[in-house]
């Protein structure tokens, strides 16, 4: 079953199409790769998907539902959340504290959401750090904070913009685990990554954005071995590995 | 040595639990009314402080517009005392009321807007409210200003328990109203309430995305704030009795309000009250003069040089500016407020 259909979504700014014509729809319990050069417009279609942006055409259903208009606050509440490109930790509050504000989305009980945030913190293995200032933690620790909250939203289909970006490989090793750890969880999840061999070893289908289009759609071999996408993005020396 | 938070709550509510014993035995100790004026000065302080600290501090929305809601609740309570014979402790619930519709409406203007530009807006809507209650004369009496020293006393059954002669009931009145602000702000602070709060003042857009409605909480939290904030409004009207335009809805008396969490420290619990204890006293010192008579008769300064003149003449009525220093010292040197300062130095200690 299509957990989400992106039906010819388009969003202008001005003159400017970030994205045109979009149209691609996913599995539930499926990770998708997005990927595409910078300012192919990945990011807009996540805002356009979790409510921030509204699409200027084009429909997107979520879980049977229609979302066009719907506010950030009803996405996430709905089952959909999203990580930033740049993390955006709660500095000022406590690691565990940013996770049990994920959790205030499904509970009133502070006492239920610490509990529900416990368990997070334990999945991406930041329990350890649960008292620390979120705003002190290094880049990776940041990065699995942002993970552990939007999980703690129990959402059903995760939306991850670069979660890999600035780490360094045993950091990103960690965070693929995790990523398919929470596949086996039975969650859905879109993927922005720009890291190949992590994307193409993670993703079941994979969708490529060129200058707010779609380029192309498949999986993941049929995408290394598509000529378009080599010749946008991947570039040769991709193509023989 | 480490606390555990359970312990460090208990210790924290027994030296508030001492700090009020105290308090409530002030009246019994001192007979100076001036004295007690301060101390009530101190207590409005306070409330006021912690009240803009649910919006400010909390929610992270500078409001330099409190005014609106101090004025409000002030002339409401006033006002129904005068015209329809209903007593003040009646009154300020209907003051409330009034406050959180005039809230509603302002939120729903400014909190479109963040950051700079949200502080802007507040500034202008209170304005607007003040030029409104300076024209509207039939409703305010206009820049005249409403004098209400008639206070109807305070029974239980028939029996009267005050007839406002002193300082003393407003001490205690004050007091159990500074006393209710903070809980409510402790309250706030650990409910979902505040997670939500501090989530939005933290990133707005993060915590959209984690299923938080900015508005709605804006709004919320600035309810709560107006309507204390308006009790401190209707207690300032009938202890001082008398309310008019620039005093109770004056930009003056909103930045004053931002004032005392500058200085305490913002988004703490400990900070308005200690924002309150450090200005009240400091501008009432530097009002009366008592730095420049203090500097002669310890010798310092010779009052008949012409320095000592200038000073005697002047430093009085320098006392804004000498407070506005005080204020651009703090905010250079102590952003985060004395208490903020003060945890970092015992922090830093406990750490070497």
């Amino acid at each position: 079953m299509a957990i989400l259909v992106i039906e010819h979504v388009s969003k202008f700014f001005g003159g400017l199409a970030a994205n045109s014509d979009v149209s691609f729809s996913m599995e539930a319990g499926t990770i998708m790769g997005l990927i595409g050069p910078n300012g192919a417009g990945k990011t807009t279609l996540f805002n356009c998907i979790t409510g921030y942006y509204p699409p200027s055409k084009g429909e997107i259903w979520f879980d049977g539902r229609k979302m066009n208009g719907l506010q950030p606050d009803r996405v996430c509440k709905l089952g959909m959340a999203r990580t930033w490109q740049k993390v955006r930790p709660l500095a000022k509050m406590s690691v565990l504290d940013n996770v049990m504000v994920g959790a205030l989305a499904r509970t009133n009980s502070l006492k239920v959401a610490r509990d529900m945030a416990m368990v997070q913190l334990e999945v991406v293995r930041l329990a350890a750090k649960a008292g620390f200032l979120a705003g002190g933690l290094p880049i990776g620790e940041r990065k699995k904070l942002e993970v552990a909250r939007v999980l703690a939203t129990e959402p059903k289909l995760l939306l991850l913009d670069e979660v890999m970006g600035g780490l360094n490989p045993a950091e990103s090793e960690e965070i693929i685990r995790l990523i398919l750890d929470i596949r086996a969880r039975g969650l859905t999840q879109m993927v922005i990554e720009h890291d190949m061999k992590a994307i193409m070893r993670i993703s079941d289908r994979i969708v490529v954005l060129n200058s707010g289009e779609k380029l192309a759609e498949g999986s993941p071999d049929e995408i290394v071995s598509n000529q378009d996408v080599v010749d946008a993005y991947l570039g040769e020396s991709h193509a023989e590995d | 040595m480490t606390l555990s938070p359970s312990m460090r709550l208990g210790l924290s509510a027994g030296s508030g639990l001492l700090l009020l014993a105290a308090l409530l035995a002030v009246p019994r100790f001192v007979e100076s009314p001036y004295a007690l004026h301060v101390m009530i000065l101190i207590f409005l302080s306070t409330i006021m402080g912690q009240a803009w600290n649910i919006l400010g501090g909390y929610t992270g929305q500078y409001s330099v517009g409190h005014a609106a809601y101090f004025g409000v609740g002030a002339y409401v309570t006033v006002s129904l005392m005068l015209n329809r014979q209903v007593a003040p402790w009646f009154g300020m619930w209907a003051g409330a009321a009034a406050v959180v519709a005039v809230a509603l409406v302002i939120g729903s203007i400014c909190f479109r807007l963040r950051g700079p530009y949200f502080v802007l807006a507040s500034i202008a809507v209170t304005e607007i409210m003040r030029l409104a209650a300076t024209n509207l004369k039939d409703l305010t009496n206009g820049a005249e200003g409403i004098l209400a020293t008639e206070i109807p006393p305070l029974k239980l059954g028939a029996t009267v328990l005050t007839d406002f002669g002193s300082k003393v009931p407003f001490y205690y009145i004050g007091l159990g109203l500074a006393v209710l602000t903070i809980l409510a702000t402790w309250a706030v602070s650990r409910s979902k309430l505040g997670y939500c709060f501090q989530a939005i003042r933290e990133d707005q857009d993060a915590a959209h995305s984690l299923g938080i409605n900015p508005a709605l909480y804006k709004n919320i939290a600035l309810a709560i704030s107006a309507v204390l904030t308006s009790f401190a409004g209707a207690f300032y009207a009938v202890y001082v009795g008398f309310v008019d335009p620039p005093t109770v809805l004056g930009l003056d008396l909103s930045v004053q309000i931002v004032l005392i969490c500058i200085i305490g420290g913002i988004g703490t619990l400990q900070g308005p009250v200690v924002g309150a204890c450090i200005l009240v006293p400091l501008s009432e010192v530097l009002r009366s003069n008592a730095v420049p008579e203090l500097l002669m008769k310890w010798g310092w300064m010779n009052g008949e040089s012409g320095a000592g003149l200038f000073l005697k003449e002047n430093l009085a009525h320098a006392h804004v500016l000498i407070y506005g220093i005080l204020v651009v010292l703090v905010i250079l040197f102590m952003p985060e407020g004395l208490v903020g300062f003060l945890r970092r130095i015992t922090r830093g200690r406990r750490a070497a």
